[in-house]
């Protein structure tokens, strides 16, 4: 694939039709608030709808779907390894929510 | 002329160069770097905001639907549909529209100047309300108004330098002084604007509402 060939888009059409599926992913956003699930549900429905939103904005919007497959492999992997890292600070934020001063 | 030509010049090198791994213009795989690195400024970000949340046993949740979550809804069409410009003005800048190209770029820039002028409304209603970076009017976790004033302090700066960049190249591209690689640059960096707000509204509105 030519560099002109990866940056063929597929045409406006297609790109309002993504548009409003991700205006229809926020309006589910916000009735799944409105049905008051607990507070660790709704951040595990919020962030799978967020990432949702998310993987289709960089496939179609940042036209990473029309580039080289390397581009995909060298950026993704990096990204999600250094997330995974960050991951490890939930264990102290739950200890710091529970933590007690020690007896005198 | 390819885009590998037309970004290191028609009188460059290119020729004879070995073609990039990626098949894309330096300055796009640059800006592709750029937004890896930012995706994971903004993670640390999101991040630290959760560890105060699960951290804090008297976490505020101030939102009330009217008028902050509805606020941040009508603010979410505004940028979600700047996007939408961002990708008319791309797919007419490598048409080879150039005024229709420039008119989207401007339509752009207002729609992202509308969302910054909205956010700041926000601001100064909830700093009318006692809201300060470590204050917090409703006597619960002071940490609230630390995370969502850096938070969204952070996008709309992002927001706003973007506002400045397509404005930049809104005025330099029919005169030839930027091209239709430089509006592509743009688009990556304005889209991820668009996919940060795509978690903060979420996770900073949706998840404090009322």
């Amino acid at each position: 694939m030519t560099a002109n060939e990866s940056a063929q888009g597929p045409g406006m059409k297609f790109f309002v039709a993504v548009w409003i599926g991700l205006m229809c992913i926020v309006g589910i956003e916000v009735i799944v608030t409105y049905r008051h699930l607990p507070a660790r549900d709704l951040l595990v429905w919020l962030l799978l709808l967020a990432f949702l939103e998310a993987a289709i904005a960089v496939w179609y919007f940042m036209h990473l779907k029309y580039e080289r497959a390397a581009l995909v492999w060298s950026l993704l992997p990096a990204f999600i390894f250094v997330v995974f890292m960050m991951d490890h600070v939930w264990p102290d934020a739950f200890r710091v929510a529970t933590m007690r001063l020690l007896a005198q | 002329m390819s885009d590998m030509e037309m970004s290191a010049g028609a009188g460059g090198h290119a020729g004879v160069m070995e073609e990039s791994p990626f098949a894309i213009p330096s300055g796009k795989l640059a800006m592709w770097c750029f937004v890896l690195s930012d995706a994971v400024t903004f993670s640390a970000v999101l991040f630290a905001y959760g560890y105060l949340r699960v951290g804090s046993a008297d976490w505020s949740t101030p939102f009330q639907f009217v008028p902050s979550v509805l606020n941040g809804l009508v603010m979410t069409f505004v940028l979600l549909t700047s996007g939408l410009t961002m990708l008319a003005a791309v797919e007419a800048a490598k048409a080879g529209r150039t005024a229709a190209g420039t008119r989207w770029l401007w339509a752009t820039c207002a729609l992202g100047a509308l969302f910054a002028g909205m956010h700041l409304m926000e601001w100064r209603h909830m700093i009318e309300e006692g809201w300060r970076m470590f204050q917090n009017p409703l006597g619960g976790s002071v940490h609230f108004g630390a995370a969502f004033f850096s938070i969204t302090g952070l996008h709309l700066l992002h927001v706003l330098g973007g506002v400045v960049a397509l404005a930049v190249i809104a005025l330099g591209f029919p005169s030839g002084k930027y091209n239709r690689i430089d509006v592509e640059i743009t688009g990556i960096y304005w889209h991820f604007v668009d996919l940060v707000w795509m978690f903060v509204f979420p996770l900073v509105y949706l998840m404090n509402a009322k």
